[in-house]
């Protein structure tokens, strides 16, 4: 074999072996770069599809025109008069204990039309502890605005908050107890449960809490007047009973 | 340079050992925080809404894709597989996550990082923004390592960038430099 056949022989060698690299190289690339398209399409079509809104979907009667939040007090407020907007959430205890300390105030005032008062129903402790029971009990509560009793099963939820956060809302107690004792039957009743099973108001509310999140609300509960923020510490600065000042001052 | 010759990993340099040691932490640590996150993608999603920094809907696709990248670097690191590239993704990911982290304390945000799930407001007298950042920053330094130095033994890179045998051949030989840049 001559010198050059030779030097030939091993240039192919070399040249075949370095496509070989080069293919090895490539391929395990593409594969990771594949696995990892892959994973986030499959990621965002299961996200998109657990927000997408079912054929059954319902918006309670006394939602807000902008579908934010559920009206308490319907028709009541006199023209002219502040809008509240309370932001909680059922899992949350610090909401239960501003319910029990300025909840029959903020009703009242509602009740006179002296505010128009809007709920608005946040769910995201579902995520801080991994259950289900706010958007649970958000879609319970807003089954029952079909039945013109949302706001006694508002406050019966909080009645039946569990001692331990994190424990959460059976469904027992959202489609039966709660029901019985703010007085929903026959028809209604069978709506209700019918609501409640079927997770109707489910993109409703699941929309409340985006649309408090898009607003910068992430904790409650939480008191906008007219929009604006009322702080907390402002309003534990009164008594139940000057609330109602206290919201005319920041109008 | 082949993992298979028993006496080559006697022979090699102190400094591969570090860059073991610096990829299998960071890659472990990004491995476990993206596993915590992927199983509940809409925690994830509200955590990095609640740095307030991204707009709404991107946060949204943020949150979904950073658990699964997560994934994918630390399998990449743990197994040494592209390991430069993958150390420069890791780091980035400790630098968003340090500048992410820094934002919130500076605006007085009071959350928890989320960055093994959960997150969360939380009150301010429970934020742990300086151990946060200090255990980035740890991370970081070992990712910024192993871009520097990617070579290390056990590594699926020692069998995917293999040199050629050229013993018995003529051709110009790959330059040592050459072999690192593609790491």
């Amino acid at each position: 074999m001559s010198q050059s056949n030779r030097e030939q022989l091993r240039r192919n060698q070399a040249a075949q072996a370095q496509q070989k690299r080069l293919t090895r190289i490539i391929g395990v690339g593409a594969a990771v770069l594949v696995v990892v398209l892959i994973g986030v399409f499959v990621a965002v079509l299961f996200q998109n599809q657990a927000h997408t809104v079912k054929a059954s979907s319902a918006t309670p009667p006394n939602a807000t025109a902008s579908k934010d939040g559920i009206v308490v007090n319907p028709g009541k407020a006199t023209a002219g008069a502040p809008v509240v907007e309370l932001f909680f959430d059922y899992q949350c205890p610090v909401c239960k204990q501003f319910e029990g300390l300025y909840g029959a105030s903020l009703k009242s005032l509602a009740e006179s039309g002296a505010i128009e008062l809007h709920y608005r129903n946040m769910t995201f402790l579902d995520n801080n502890l991994n259950n289900d029971a706010s958007l649970r009990a958000g879609i319970g509560a807003a089954c029952s605005d079909f039945a013109g009793k949302y706001s006694a099963y508002h406050d019966e939820i909080y009645t039946n908050q569990p001692a331990k956060e994190g424990d959460g809302y059976t469904d027992e107690m959202l489609s039966t107890t709660i029901p019985a004792t703010v007085g929903i039957t026959g028809a209604d009743l069978t709506t209700f449960q019918a609501c409640y099973k079927d997770q109707t108001t489910k993109a409703f509310v699941q929309g409340m809490n985006d649309s408090a999140s898009k607003a910068g609300v992430n904790a409650t509960p939480t008191v906008h007047v007219n929009g604006k923020d009322l702080p907390l510490q402002t309003i534990a600065g009164v008594q139940p009973d000057g609330l109602g000042d206290l919201i005319k001052q920041n109008a | 340079m082949s993992d298979t010759s028993a006496v080559s990993l006697y022979r090699r340099p102190w400094q591969e050992w570090v860059t073991l040691a610096a990829r299998l932490v960071l890659g472990v640590t990004v491995l476990v925080a993206g596993l915590l996150k992927v199983t509940r993608l809409d925690a994830s999603v509200q955590s990095v809404r609640l740095y307030q920094i991204l707009p709404w809907d991107f946060a949204g696709f943020v949150g979904t894709a950073l658990p699964i990248l997560e994934v994918v670097v630390g399998l990449l690191l743990i197994t040494g597989t592209f390991t430069r590239v993958s150390a420069v993704v890791g780091s980035l990911l400790m630098l968003a996550f340090i500048i992410g982290i820094a934002s919130v304390w500076a605006r007085g945000i009071s959350i928890d990082c989320g960055c093994f799930g959960g997150g969360g407001a939380i009150e301010a007298s429970k934020t742990q923004y300086p151990l946060e950042i200090l255990r980035d920053t740890g991370l970081l330094l070992a990712g910024a390592w192993t871009v520097w130095r990617p070579r290390a033994p056990f590594a699926v890179d020692n069998w995917l960038f293999a040199p050629i045998d050229h013993t018995d051949s003529a051709l110009e030989p790959i330059a040592e430099d050459d072999k690192e840049s593609t790491r």
